[in-house]
């Protein structure tokens, strides 16, 4: 029992428990999982906004490039001298003067090509030579097409380059690493040359004489990404790497890069995956994403590089390595979870403390409640809260007190029976043996006496004594016979009795009595009163009894009403009882003597009136019958007599019965 | 006409003695027996017309009697020796009991001498009509 009870406790305890720590789990998880998706697209949006922007600068200083060379021309082509120099076709002096141009900003060519269909004039190799210069590279030919001045990206192939200048044949010859991911491509080796370059148109007379046009070799060419790396990423490394990286692309090749393979070189002739390829190359867009380039994951950002006849021949891209961002994201995360875990422990711990200090005071109760239940009526109740719980125990400790009145009177009430039953039955054994005692000599003094009345010799004095001898005699014969039949438990001859009409019976035997005395009997009955199991002869005996008490201690003209009803036993509260209420307006009976009314020999009659015993006698036979007699009195206004007889069997039935 | 003869039988020498004025004042023959086992004695020496027995007595009591008289005289004394119980704790268990054993009366002590001398005329003319059959 107890330990039932205490395993029912706490499992009470630990499912409040349970609750605090899962919802503190439940709202931890959901905190963790949510907060380190934020972090991580926080993260890369911030890495990728960053790639993006250094995009722009890259291409930037990749434009600075190109304007560079375009404004020097320019301004060379405005020197008069420089046309003056043409006009006459001074070689020698114009090649210093482009040679001192292309020192000034790092030309890998240069020249002025007329109209006349050929260079004129090639910086690096002075040669006019008709089989070298029948060539006219796509700068010249697109100046003379548009008829102004073009820059930008332009691819030379093996043969221009040679035109132009055999060593950049040999600079711009790559070959091809075979790369993971990279779309298939046949050749080994590139001999093509990416180059920025512009022309400018030499006009003569309005019209266009000639082209001066420059460029720069990108192939191998480090100056343009090197910068970027510079200015962008401000030479930052990470871990000995550089964190940011920048390459120039020939078609998917890298043709210049400060991306570093394995061995620790520059990964020129490496190329790019075949799906930034296909984004980049051939849809045209941007790709802003994580990529793996050659060794290391990346956040990179590529864009086509369109050439001067608006051709993707290549790509522009910078990119940050990622793990640096990783491992940001990596101590964010952990610091992040650290905190989470930390709540989520705190809470646990807070909610373990809260389910104790809310479970406390029901422990107090339940440690309450086991000693009321081990019969401690007055258990220490310890502080009484101020919450529902202590309400709780006010109301249990309420409880506690009204048990505690109840259970006293049922102590004091079984006291009071068992007295009166030990009386009764030791009177009963002493009525027993004394009754024994007294008849034997009893009949000799009734014989004897009867025997003298026989004789005709004696005075009527001496009659008239032997007749107070012989009518003393029998009162005492009464007297022994109603101390016998208080002392026997004689047994309950029930059957079922109409009560109503008992009790109108028996007022039918004492109705002259009444009207000697001169007292109003009157009887009031409650209709529909169920049929109820009794000893008629007993009960009907009860009855007369407390009605002729009642007579005896009214005064002529008094009152006497008997009535029948219903009521709710007092001994078992759930049972309904009959009650037949005897009242009167006499004398009543003083305080004093309600107590003893029901001891054997109690009487307050004259003696010779009554023996004491009908009161003790009715209550034995109400008694066997389960019920009781109450009695209100006041002196004065008179007693109210309540026989209550419970009804063992009240069903169904019953009830209809009544309410019929 | 032959005198009657009545045993009385109780270990009360009152009601022995009242019994004993008011019988013989009635003309019957009265024999005392003041215990179970005198009675006994007296009942294998004589015959008698009635008996009137305490139920109550020290040693053997009435019942007792009743049963002896059954185990020794079966047949020729018994049932033509009616019996008359009295008692002054009368309760209807002894009544009952007295009566099953073969008792004729039941008297409860005490009795006036009109009672006793009713019981007894009674009973005897009951087995004066017994006898004749």
């Amino acid at each position: 029992m107890d330990e039932s009870k205490r395993g029912l406790f706490y499992s009470t305890r630990s499912r409040l428990i349970v609750s605090f720590l899962s919802i503190s789990l439940l709202v931890g998880l959901i905190s963790l999982i949510v907060g380190i998706k934020l972090l991580y697209k926080t993260v890369l949006n911030e890495a990728t906004t960053r790639i993006t922007l250094d995009l722009n600068a890259a291409r930037e200083i990749y434009h600075s490039n190109i304007n560079t060379i375009h404004n020097v021309l320019l301004t060379a082509s405005l020197d008069g001298e420089l046309q003056l120099l043409i006009e006459t076709k001074q070689i020698d002096k114009i090649a210093q003067k482009l040679e001192n141009i292309s020192d000034q900003i790092g030309l890998d060519f240069a020249g002025i090509a007329l109209n006349s269909e050929k260079p004129l004039f090639h910086i690096g190799k002075l040669s006019t030579d008709e089989n070298d210069n029948k060539l006219q590279n796509p700068i010249i030919t697109s100046v003379f097409k548009n008829g102004s001045s073009v820059s930008g990206t332009v691819i030379f192939t093996k043969e221009f380059l040679m035109a132009e200048n055999p060593e950049l044949v040999e600079r711009a010859r790559i070959e091809i690493i075979s790369t993971p991911m990279a779309a298939p491509r046949m050749e080994k080796v590139e001999t093509s040359g990416m180059t920025i370059a512009s022309g400018i148109p030499l006009y003569n007379n309005g019209e266009i004489e000639g082209v001066l046009y420059g460029g720069i070799l990108l192939n191998k060419n480090n100056a343009i990404v090197d910068r970027v790396r510079e200015t962008v990423f401000q030479e930052e490394t990470y871990k000995g790497k550089s964190i940011g990286t920048a390459t120039i692309f020939f078609k998917d090749l890298r043709i210049s890069t400060n991306v570093i393979n394995s061995e620790g070189e520059r990964a020129i002739g490496t190329r790019v995956s075949k799906e930034v390829r296909d984004r980049v190359l051939i849809e045209g867009k941007r790709w802003t994403d994580r990529a793996f380039v050659v060794n290391d994951w990346y956040i990179t950002a590529y864009e086509p590089i369109i050439d001067i006849f608006g051709e993707r021949v290549g790509a522009l891209y910078v990119g940050v390595l990622e793990e640096k961002y990783i491992d940001l994201r990596r101590n964010i995360i952990s610091v992040f979870i650290f905190i989470t875990i930390t709540g989520i422990i705190v809470a646990i711990g807070l909610g373990y403390l809260m389910a104790n200090k809310i479970t406390q005071p029901v422990r107090q109760l339940i440690r309450v409640s086991n000693e009321v239940s081990n019969g401690n009526l007055e258990p220490e109740f310890g502080p009484i809260l101020k919450s529902e719980t202590g309400v709780l125990q006010k109301t249990f400790a309420e409880m506690l007190s009204s048990l505690r009145e109840r259970d006293n009177l049922q102590r004091a009430e079984s006291e009071r029976k068992l007295i009166l039953s030990e009386k009764q039955s030791s009177i009963g054994r002493l009525a027993a043996g004394v009754a024994h005692e007294i008849n034997n000599p009893l009949t000799g003094v009734l014989t004897f006496t009867h025997l003298l009345l026989r004789r005709k010799d004696i005075s009527n004095e001496v009659r008239s004594d032997l007749e107070t001898i012989a009518h003393q005699t029998d009162r005492v014969r009464k007297i022994v016979k109603g101390l016998l039949d208080f002392s026997r438990q004689t047994k309950l001859d029930s059957e079922p009795t109409d009560i109503n009409r008992l009790v109108e019976s028996t007022i039918t035997l004492v109705k002259n009595e009444a009207l000697i005395k001169g007292i109003n009997l009157e009887f009031k009955p409650t209709e529909g009163i169920p049929v109820h199991i009794v000893d008629r002869n007993q009960l009907q005996s009860v009855i007369l009894n407390i009605i002729i008490n009642a007579f005896d201690a009214t005064k002529p003209g008094g009152k006497v009403i008997v009535t029948t009803g219903m009521g709710i036993s007092t001994n078992k509260a759930e049972l309904k009882s009959i009650e037949i209420v005897i009242s009167d307006n006499g004398c009543g009976i003083p305080t004093d003597n309600l107590d003893k009314l029901f001891d054997p020999f109690f009487t307050t009659k004259e003696t010779g009136n009554g023996t004491g015993l009908g009161l003790a006698v009715s209550f034995g036979i109400i008694e066997r019958h389960g019920g009781n007699i109450r009695v209100q009195s006041e002196v004065g206004k008179g007693s109210t007599f309540t026989i209550c007889l419970p009804m063992e069997h009240f069903d169904e039935k019953t009830k209809n019965t009544r309410r019929r | 006409m032959k005198r009657r003869k009545i045993l009385v039988v109780d270990d009360d020498r009152t009601v022995l003695d009242s019994c004993k004025r008011v019988l013989e004042a009635e003309g019957f023959k009265v024999v005392l027996a003041s215990s179970v086992k005198k009675a006994i004695d007296i009942l294998e020496a004589e015959y008698f017309d009635l008996m009137i027995l305490d139920v109550k007595m020290p040693k053997h009591d009435g019942m007792y009697l009743l049963e002896k008289i059954k185990e020794k005289w079966p047949l020729d004394r018994w049932p033509e020796l009616p019996v008359v119980v009295m008692s002054g704790y009368p309760t209807n268990d002894t009544i009952s009991e007295s009566l099953v054993r073969g008792a004729a009366d039941f008297l409860s002590k005490p009795f006036t001498p009109d009672e006793l001398i009713t019981s007894t005329n009674i009973i005897l003319q009951r087995s004066k009509n017994h006898g004749k059959q």
